[in-house]
C-alpha cells in the first residue's frame, strides 16, 4: 500500500514536472530527520529553503517531512538545541537527515530573570541539564540524578526514603544554624529556589525536609514525573539569580516541562520496571556464638572469676540457653529490609505548532521502600498549552496535578530510628510475634502510616506586544499543596493504649508578576533591552494535628470515645502567613554581541522584614566580553568561542517568621477564672530583622575549541552570606528569654570547572562524549552574634559539640584527640609530682586510671586528668571538593551512558561504628538501654594483649567501661575521611530499527536497562559515606540508599 | 592587541580575578583564639607546707577562653619586693617517671620509677594553671608567720594575653611527719606525742579493763646521722610499755608484719621491727594494701587475739595512719602509758 502511494506520488510529481517545467522545476523532497546520538526521529523540525531562507515545511510527529522546492535548492533544517543541518541537492529525492545536538553551549538559550536570551549575551553563571540526561533511571526525586552533573552544586543523597530528597547546596554552606544536638543535630537546609514552569516553589520548609516534623515529608520536586522534564537550568551567581531576588540567594533551579511542537500529535509511552535491593547490611553475630561471646567476655574480664561466674549464672539469657525464649538466632535485619519490585508508567501526549500547542503528561510512579512498610506512589497529570495567534499576542497556561501517597513506617522521613533500634536487637531474642518481640519491630511493621500529598498548580501567562520591541506580560499562578497523615499505633504495641494521629496541612501560594519589556536594536550593532516588573507573592501555611490516645479498641480507630485527658490537638506553631512584594528593573546592552553589560536593581519587602529594616535593595551588575569576536581572533579556526564574564550582585532570602518580628500572644492560663491572653515571653520581638543577604562576585571563562571537541567553563566566586538569623539567649534577668537577630556571616569562595570532550571525529560511527566537572569550595565564618569570636553548641546525647570560630570553617568538631592505644601500662603518662597515672575526671566513683588497651587521648591542658578541658577543634563536615564525570557512548542503535560523582575532603563522624563497639559495654545487659546484638570485630585493628599497637581500644573491658568510655562519640578516632567516588548509574539502551517499528505502527521503540547506585569507592569504614547528615555525622538510624536495576521501554507513536 | 598570544587577555583577566579573590580573603577575620573576660583564678593565696609535694588544683576557671592556655609565673618576689632566688633557682627534686602501684618487690624497683630532676621549687603547670610546690624544706624559704611571697601570672593563648596580679604564696613550715604535734606557725612541738588513729578493745594486764586510746602515745623519732654514717632509709617500729620496756612484737600475733608497710628486708627482734623503706611514706596518694582507704596515709595495724572471759575470742589492737616526708632513719614508738595489754588467754 505504502509503495503504491509512493509510486503514485512520484507519478504525480512527474506530471507536475511536465506542467511547470517551463518556469522552475519543482521537486518533492522526502525523508526523515533523525537525532545523531539517540537515533530517534525529531518532530517539529523547521525546513527552510531558498534565498533568503523561507520556511517550507516542518517534520511531522514521526520526524518525516515532505516538501516541494525548486530543483537544486539547498534545504536547511533548524531545530532548537541542534546544529542546523544543510542538505545540498544531490539528485536524491528521498533521504534521511541526521541532526546532532548543538555542543556550542553559547548558543543555548537561557532564561535569566524571566527573559530568554542566548548564553552568548548572558553574563551570569548557569548550567543546563537537558531532560534526556535524567530519563533512564527511575527515581522519585529528580535531584538524585543531578548529583555530580553541575559544578558547584553539592547534592548528597543522604536520604533513601522514597519520594524524599537529600541535601542540595549551591556553592557551599549558606546557613550555619543547627537544630537539635547530638544524634538529632540537623543543619538548616538551604536548598535553592525551584521555579517550575515559572512557578516558584520553596523546598526549604521543614516539612519537605522530612526530619522530626509532622506531615508526609514529600518534597515538591517529587511531585513532577521525570519524563515530563524538558530541561533544568541551574543559576548560580548573583547576576543570574538577581531577578529571582526575594528567594534566590541560595541559587535557582529553573525546571521547564515539555511542550508540544509537532503538528501531528505525538504519543510517547515510557515504562520502567525496577528492582530495589537493600545495600549490604551489617554483619552480626548470631545465636550461640553471641551467647558464647558474651560469656567469654565476662569470664575473661570481670574483676574475679567467681564474680564473673555469678554474673553469668544470674543472667538468664546467658545461663538458660535451653529456654525457648532465649534459644534463638534471629536475623533482625531481614525482618526490616526487603527487596522490592516497582514500576512506573508515563504517557505524554503532545502536539501543535508555533500558533497553538499543547501537552498532557500522565504518570504513575510506584516505589516500595527497601524498609518494610515504607513506600511512595505518585499519580500525576500535567498539562500545558500555548496559543500564539500572532506575533503580538501569546497565552500560555498550565495545570499540574499530582497526588502522592507515602508511608514512613514508624520513622520520620529522614530517620528510621525504630528500625535502627530493632534491626540491631540481640539475636538471642525471639523472632517477632505479638507476645515476644521488641516493640520497635512490630511498630515498624504494624503502624498504619498513611500520608497523602496533593499538589495543584495553575499558571497563566499573557503577553502582548504594543509595538515592535515593547512587550507587556503578566503571569499569575497559584499553587496549593496539602498533606495529610493518618497514623494508627495499635494498643498492643503501646502498653495497651492505642494512639491515633491525624495531621493535615495546607499551603497556598499565589504569585503575580507584571512585566514590561522593551528591545531595541540599532544598526544591528547596538542592542538594548530593558524591562521593569513588579512581583507579589502570598504564601500561607497552616498545619493541624490531633493525637487521640486510648480509643475504645484497636478496631475503633476514630477519635470518638477517646480519653480526652491524654489527647492532644490543635494548630502547630509553624503557621505562617507570608507576603512579599518586589519591584525590579533591568537593563542590558550589548555591542554586536561582543561586549555585554547587564544591570539590574531590585527592591524587596516582605512581612518578615522588620518595620525598622525597611525594604532590602539588591543591585547587580554583569559584564561579558566575547573576545573570540575580536578581529585578531575571529579568523582562528581552532577557537570556536571564548568569553569572559564578570558579575557582582546581591540577593536575599527571607528568614524567620512574623513572630520573630512582632512577637506573639498566647493563651496565658486563667485569671479570676477568666481565660487570659498574654505576651509570649520566650522571644522578644525584633523589629529590625532583615532577610539573609548574599553578596556574590563571580568571574567566569568560557572556551570552546576545535568545533565542539573541547568545551570548557571555569568560574570562580566569592559569596558572602550576611544577616543569618540566629537565636540568641538573653541574660536571665530579662523578662524575655531569647531574641532572634541577624548577626552571623560567612563567606564561601571557590572554583568550578566543567570540561566537555568529544574525542572522536564528527564522521565517526561511534560517538563519545565525556564530561568532567568539579568544584572546590571553602567556607569561612566571618561574624558571630554579640561580636563573639567563637561559639560552642552543646553536644547532646553524643557529646559531639559543634565549634565555630571566626576565620575558620563554619562548623568544626570539638573532640578528644585520639592518638592510638596504650600498648602497655608503662606507656601511660605519670604525673611527675603526684606519681599518679593519667586518669579520667569526674567524681571519685567515675574515675579510672588509664592502662594498656585504653585509648590515648591527648591531655591538652597537661593536668593528667581527662576532662572537658581536653577537647580540640578539628575537622570539617562540609565537603571541600565535589563533582562528577559522565561518559556517553553511542554506536549505531546502541548507547551506553555512565555517571559518576565524587566528594573529596570531608570529615565524617562515624557514629555507627562507635555504636557498634559500644555494644560490648554490657555483656550481661544489666543496664538500661537497648538489648543490642553484637557485631564481629575481627575486621578492625583492636588491642587484645599487652604490646599490641592497635587502632581501636580494647572493647571487652566492661567493668571499667562507664568510667572511661573508650568508644565515646566525641573523639577523633571516629572522625574519618568521607571522600568517595560513586558510580551513580549506567544505562545501556537500544533503539529498535525504525523499519521494524514502522511495521508495528510505532515511530520509535527504545529499550534500555539501567542500574542505579552501583558502587561507592571509599576508605570510609562505615556503610556509606554519603548516607550521613549534612553535618557529616553518620547516624545509623538513616534510611539507606537502595540499589536498583531497571528495565525500561520507551515507545513513541 | 597582538596576534601572537591570543589567549593573553584570558590569562590577564584571571590573574586579576585571583588577585581580587585573594584580596577578599585578606579581609577575613584572623583565626584567633578567644581569651574570655570571665577567665580567672578562683584562689589567689596559696599556703603549701614545705618538705612535701603540693599540688593546687581546680584553681582556675577557664570560662570562655580557648584552650590550650599558657600560664607563666612572673615577678616572683618577696613581700618587700626583693627577688626570691630560693624559689626560682633550680633544685634537685624527685620526679615520677613510672607509676607507683604498691606491688613493687624491691626498693630498687621503686627507685627505678623515679628520677631526680632540677626544678624551681614553685612552678605553675604550663597549660592548666595548677600550682605545684616540690618537696623542699630549705631554711631559706620564708615561712609563716612571715608574709611570704607575691607573684603575678601571665595567661596567654593565640588570641592574646592577660595578667593576673598579686598572688600570695605563704609557705608553712615543714612538718616531717603526720599526724604532727608541731605548731604550724612556730614550728615548736605543742605536745610530746600524738595519738593512734583507732583502737580495737584491748584489756589491761592488771585490771582487765579496757585500755583507752588516750593511753597510747606515739612518738616519731629520727636518728641523727653519726659521723661517717651513710644515710639509710629505714623505719623501725617499737612498742613500749609504760616503763619504756619494749614489748615483743610477736605478741601482736595477728599482725601481718610482712605487709605492715611497703618496706623490705624486715628485721624483727624481740624489741622492734625494722624495714628498709623508700620515702616519703606513703610514696604517693594512691590506695594500696599498705594505706588507709583513701590512700593519703600509710596504715600500721598491729593486732592480736586471745581467749577472753567466758571463752570468747577477743581481737585487740590499734592502727595508726601516718606519713613521713623526710628521708632518714625513723622510729615510730608506740608507748602504752598506762597498762600493758593482756596477751594471754583467760
Amino acid at each position: 500500500m505504502r509503495h503504491l502511494f509512493i509510486i503514485f506520488s512520484l507519478l504525480t510529481l512527474l506530471c507536475f514536472n511536465t506542467e511547470i517545467s517551463a518556469q522552475q522545476k519543482k521537486v518533492l523532497m522526502q525523508g526523515t530527520v533523525i537525532d545523531k546520538q539517540d537515533k530517534v526521529t525529531i518532530p517539529g523540525v523547521t525546513i527552510m529553503a531558498g534565498t533568503p531562507l523561507v520556511p517550507v515545511g516542518i517534520t511531522n510527529g514521526n520526524g518525516e517531512f515532505s516538501v516541494s522546492v525548486n530543483e537544486g535548492s539547498t534545504l536547511v533544517f533548524k531545530y532548537i538545541g541542534y546544529l542546523n543541518a544543510t542538505h545540498k541537492f544531490d539528485g536524491k529525492l528521498k533521504f534521511n537527515v541526521i541532526m546532532s545536538m548543538s555542543v556550542n553551549s553559547l548558543k543555548e538559550t537561557v532564561v535569566v530573570g524571566y527573559q530568554k536570551k542566548t548564553k552568548e549575551v548572558s553574563t551570569g553563571s548557569s548550567v543546563i541539564i537537558t531532560g534526556k540526561e535524567i530519563q533512564d533511571v527511575p527515581v522519585g526525586n529528580i535531584m538524585e540524578l543531578i548529583q555530580g552533573k553541575v559544578p558547584g552544586v553539592n547534592i548528597q543523597n543522604n536520604n533513601g526514603s522514597p519520594g524524599m530528597r537529600g541535601s542540595i547546596n549551591v556553592r557551599g554552606l549558606s546557613n550555619t544554624n543547627v537544630t537539635g544536638s547530638g544524634s538529632q543535630a540537623f543543619l538548616t537546609p538551604t536548598s535553592p529556589l525551584f521555579v517550575i514552569d515559572g512557578v516558584p516553589v520553596d523546598d526549604n520548609s521543614g516539612y519537605s525536609y522530612g526530619f522530626d516534623q509532622a506531615g508526609p515529608g514529600i518534597s515538591p520536586l517529587s511531585m513532577i514525573p521525570q519524563e515530563d522534564i524538558e530541561r533544568i537550568e541551574v543559576l548560580k551567581d548573583a547576576q543570574a539569580t538577581s531577578l529571582y531576588g526575594s528567594r534566590g540567594a541560595y541559587g535557582v533551579f529553573l525546571i521547564t516541562t515539555k511542550r508540544g511542537n509537532s503538528k501531528v500529535p505525538v504519543i510517547q509511552y515510557t515504562s520502567n520496571y525496577f528492582v530495589n535491593t537493600p545495600p549490604r547490611l551489617r554483619d552480626v553475630i548470631g545465636g550461640r556464638e553471641e551467647r558464647m561471646s558474651r560469656i567469654n567476655q565476662i569470664m575473661a574480664n570481670d574483676t574475679s572469676f567467681y564474680h564473673g561466674l555469678n554474673l553469668v549464672n544470674i543472667t538468664p539469657f546467658l545461663s538458660d540457653s535451653l529456654n525457648a525464649y532465649y534459644n534463638n538466632s534471629t536475623d533482625w535485619q531481614s525482618k526490616f529490609y526487603r527487596q522490592t519490585f516497582n514500576q512506573t508508567h508515563n504517557v505524554n501526549i503532545s502536539g501543535g505548532d508555533q500558533t497553538f500547542n499543547y501537552k498532557v503528561n500522565t504518570g504513575y510512579y510506584d516505589e516500595k521502600g527497601i524498609v518494610e512498610n515504607t513506600g511512595f506512589t505518585r499519580y500525576s497529570m500535567n498539562m500545558n498549552m500555548q496559543y500564539e495567534p500572532s506575533n503580538k499576542f501569546k497565552l500560555f497556561a498550565s495545570v499540574n496535578n499530582s497526588l502522592a501517597n507515602n508511608s514512613k513506617g514508624s520513622g520520620s522521613g529522614l530517620l528510621q530510628n525504630g528500625i535502627a533500634k530493632g534491626g540491631s536487637a540481640s539475636s538471642l531474642l525471639p523472632a517477632p510475634s505479638l507476645f515476644s518481640s521488641t516493640n520497635s519491630l512490630l511498630s515498624a511493621l504494624e503502624t498504619n502510616d498513611e500520608n497523602k500529598t496533593v499538589s495543584v498548580t495553575a499558571n497563566v501567562e499573557l503577553q502582548y506586544e504594543f509595538f515592535e520591541g515593547l512587550r507587556a506580560s503578566s503571569t499569575f499562578n497559584y499553587a496549593y499543596v496539602t498533606g495529610t497523615t493518618d497514623t494508627f499505633l495499635p494498643g498492643y504495641l503501646n502498653n495497651g493504649f492505642n494512639e491515633v494521629t491525624a495531621y493535615n496541612d495546607r499551603k497556598n501560594t499565589a504569585y503575580n508578576r507584571n512585566l514590561l519589556s522593551y528591545n531595541k536594536s540599532i544598526n544591528e550593532k547596538h542592542n538594548f533591552s530593558a524591562y521593569v516588573f513588579n512581583e507579589i507573592n502570598m504564601t500561607d501555611f497552616r498545619a493541624d494535628m490531633i493525637k487521640q490516645k486510648r480509643t475504645p479498641s484497636d478496631q475503633v480507630q476514630g477519635p470518638l470515645g477517646a480519653d480526652y485527658f491524654n489527647s492532644l490537638g490543635g494548630t502547630l506553631n509553624n503557621i505562617t502567613d507570608f507576603r512579599s512584594v518586589a519591584f525590579a528593573g533591568s537593563f542590558s546592552y550589548n555591542y554586536d554581541t561582543k561586549y555585554v553589560l547587564d544591570l539590574s536593581y531590585r527592591i524587596d519587602g516582605s512581612s518578615t522584614n522588620g518595620p525598622d529594616a525597611g525594604y532590602s535593595k539588591n543591585p547587580s551588575i554583569g559584564l561579558r566580553w566575547n573576545f573570540n569576536k575580536e578581529a585578531w581572533l575571529v579568523k582562528k579556526d581552532w577557537l570556536e568561542y571564548a568569553s569572559l564574564r564578570l558579575t557582582a550582585g546581591r540577593n536575599i532570602v527571607p528568614t524567620g517568621t512574623i513572630f520573630d518580628v512582632y512577637g506573639r500572644y498566647i493563651a496565658n492560663g486563667s485569671y479570676n477564672q477568666n481565660p487570659t491572653v498574654g505576651l509570649d515571653l520566650k522571644l522578644v520581638p525584633n523589629t529590625g530583622l532583615t532577610p539573609t543577604e548574599t553578596t556574590q562576585y563571580n568571574a567566569g571563562l568560557d572556551l570552546g575549541f576545535l568545533k565542539g571537541k573541547i568545551g570548557l567553563v571555569f568560574d570562580t566566586y566569592y559569596k558572602q552570606v550576611d544577616n543569618q538569623l540566629r537565636e540568641k539567649n538573653l541574660a536571665n534577668h530579662n523578662a524575655f528569654a531569647k531574641v532572634n537577630t541577624n548577626e552571623t556571616s560567612l563567606v564561601n569562595y571557590g572554583y568550578e570547572l566543567a570540561v566537555n570532550f568529544r574525542p572522536l571525529s564528527e564522521n565517526s560511527k561511534l560517538s563519545w562524549t565525556i564530561g568532567i566537572n568539579g568544584a572546590i569550595n571553602k567556607d569561612v565564618l566571618t561574624a558571630l552574634p554579640n561580636g563573639a569570636r567563637e561559639l560552642v553548641d552543646p553536644g547532646g546525647d553524643t557529646d559531639q559539640q559543634i565549634f565555630r570560630r571566626l576565620g575558620m570553617n563554619s562548623l568544626s568538631n570539638y573532640l578528644l584527640n585520639n592518638t592510638g592505644v596504650y600498648a602497655n601500662n608503662s606507656n601511660v603518662p605519670v604525673d611527675p609530682l603526684t606519681g599518679l597515672r593519667y586518669r579520667t575526671g569526674g567524681n571519685a566513683a567515675d574515675q579510672t586510671y588509664f592502662r594498656a588497651g585504653d585509648p590515648i587521648w591527648t591531655d591538652v591542658n597537661g593536668d593528667y586528668v581527662l576532662d572537658n578541658n581536653d577537647y580540640v577543634v578539628v575537622g570539617n563536615g562540609q565537603p571541600r571538593m565535589t563533582g562528577g564525570f559522565t561518559s556517553y557512548l553511542a554506536y549505531k542503535n546502541f548507547s551506553l551512558n555512565m555517571n559518576f560523582s565524587f566528594t573529596f575532603d570531608r570529615d565524617i563522624m562515624n557514629n555507627a561504628l562507635a555504636a557498634d563497639f559500644q555494644r560490648y559495654a554490657d555483656p550481661a545487659y544489666t543496664g538500661k538501654g537497648d538489648f543490642n546484638g553484637l557485631v564481629p570485630l575481627d575486621r578492625y585493628d583492636v588491642w587484645t594483649q599487652p604490646g599490641d599497637m592497635a587502632v581501636y581500644p580494647f572493647p571487652l573491658d566492661f567493668t571499667r567501661y562507664a568510667r572511661y568510655r573508650p568508644f565515646r562519640f566525641d573523639q577523633t578516632l571516629f572522625m574519618e575521611d568521607g571522600s568517595y567516588l560513586k558510580f551513580n548509574n549506567a544505562t545501556f539502551a537500544y533503539n529498535i530499527d525504525r523499519k521494524l517499528t514502522k511495521r508495528w505502527g510505532m515511530t520509535s521503540v527504545r529499550l534500555y536497562v539501567s542500574a542505579n547506585n552501583i558502587h561507592t569507592w571509599s576508605n570510609y569504614s562505615g556503610p556509606d559515606p554519603e548516607l550521613v547528615s549534612a553535618m557529616g555525622r553518620d547516624n545509623s538510624g538513616g534510611y539507606p540508599n537502595r540499589r536498583s536495576y531497571n528495565f525500561g521501554i520507551n515507545v513513541q507513536f | 592587541m597582538n596576534n601572537k598570544y591570543p589567549l593573553a587577555p584570558a590569562i590577564l583577566f584571571f590573574g586579576l580575578t585571583m588577585l581580587i579573590i585573594l584580596g577578599c580573603t585578606k579581609n577575613f577575620p584572623d583565626v584567633r583564639e578567644a581569651l574570655g573576660e570571665d577567665s580567672r583564678f578562683t584562689n589567689t593565696q596559696y599556703e603549701p607546707i614545705l618538705g612535701r609535694n603540693s599540688l593546687f588544683t581546680d584553681n582556675f576557671f577557664v570560662g570562655n577562653s580557648s584552650q590550650p592556655l599558657n600560664f607563666k609565673i612572673i615577678n616572683l618576689r618577696r613581700r618587700d619586693g626583693s627577688a626570691a632566688p630560693e624559689l626560682t633557682d633550680l633544685v634537685p627534686v624527685s620526679v615520677w617517671k613510672q607509676p607507683y602501684l604498691g606491688d613493687e618487690k624491691t626498693l630498687e624497683e621503686i627507685e627505678a620509677k623515679r628520677v631526680v630532676e632540677n626544678h624551681p621549687v614553685f612552678e605553675i603547670r604550663e597549660h592548666s594553671g595548677q600550682f605545684l610546690m616540690w618537696a623542699n624544706s630549705s631554711p631559706l624559704i620564708k615561712t609563716q608567720p612571715d608574709s611570704g611571697y607575691v607573684f603575678d601570672v601571665e595567661l596567654s593563648n593565640k588570641g592574646g594575653r592577660r595578667y593576673f596580679r598579686d598572688f600570695k604564696l605563704k609557705p608553712i613550715k615543714a612538718r616531717p611527719y603526720e599526724p604532727s604535734n608541731q605548731d604550724p606557725l612556730t614550728g615548736m612541738e605543742t605536745s610530746r606525742y600524738v595519738g593512734v588513729s583507732g583502737i580495737q578493745p584491748m584489756y589491761g594486764e592488771k585490771t582487765n579493763t579496757i585500755i583507752s586510746p588516750r593511753e597510747l602515745e606515739v612518738y616519731f623519732r629520727k636518728d641523727t646521722l653519726k659521723s661517717g654514717e651513710k644515710l639509710k632509709n629505714q623505719l623501725t617500729i617499737q612498742v613500749l610499755d609504760s616503763l619504756y620496756n619494749p614489748i615483743n612484737p610477736d605478741k601482736f600475733k595477728l599482725t601481718d608484719w610482712k605487709n605492715l608497710l611497703h618496706g623490705f628486708n624486715m628485721v624483727k627482734t624481740a624489741e622492734s621491727v625494722t624495714y628498709d623503706v623508700a620515702y616519703p611514706i606513703p610514696l604517693i596518694n594512691y590506695q594500696t594494701k599498705y594505706t588507709n582507704p583513701d590512700g593519703t596515709k600509710s596504715r600500721l595495724y598491729l593486732s592480736y587475739d586471745r581467749i577472753g572471759f567466758g571463752g570468747f575470742r577477743q581481737v585487740g589492737g590499734f592502727y595508726l595512719d601516718f606519713s613521713i616526708y623526710d628521708p632518714g632513719k625513723w622510729n615510730i614508738i608506740i608507748r602504752f602509758n598506762g597498762e600493758t595489754p593482756k596477751f594471754s588467754n583467760d
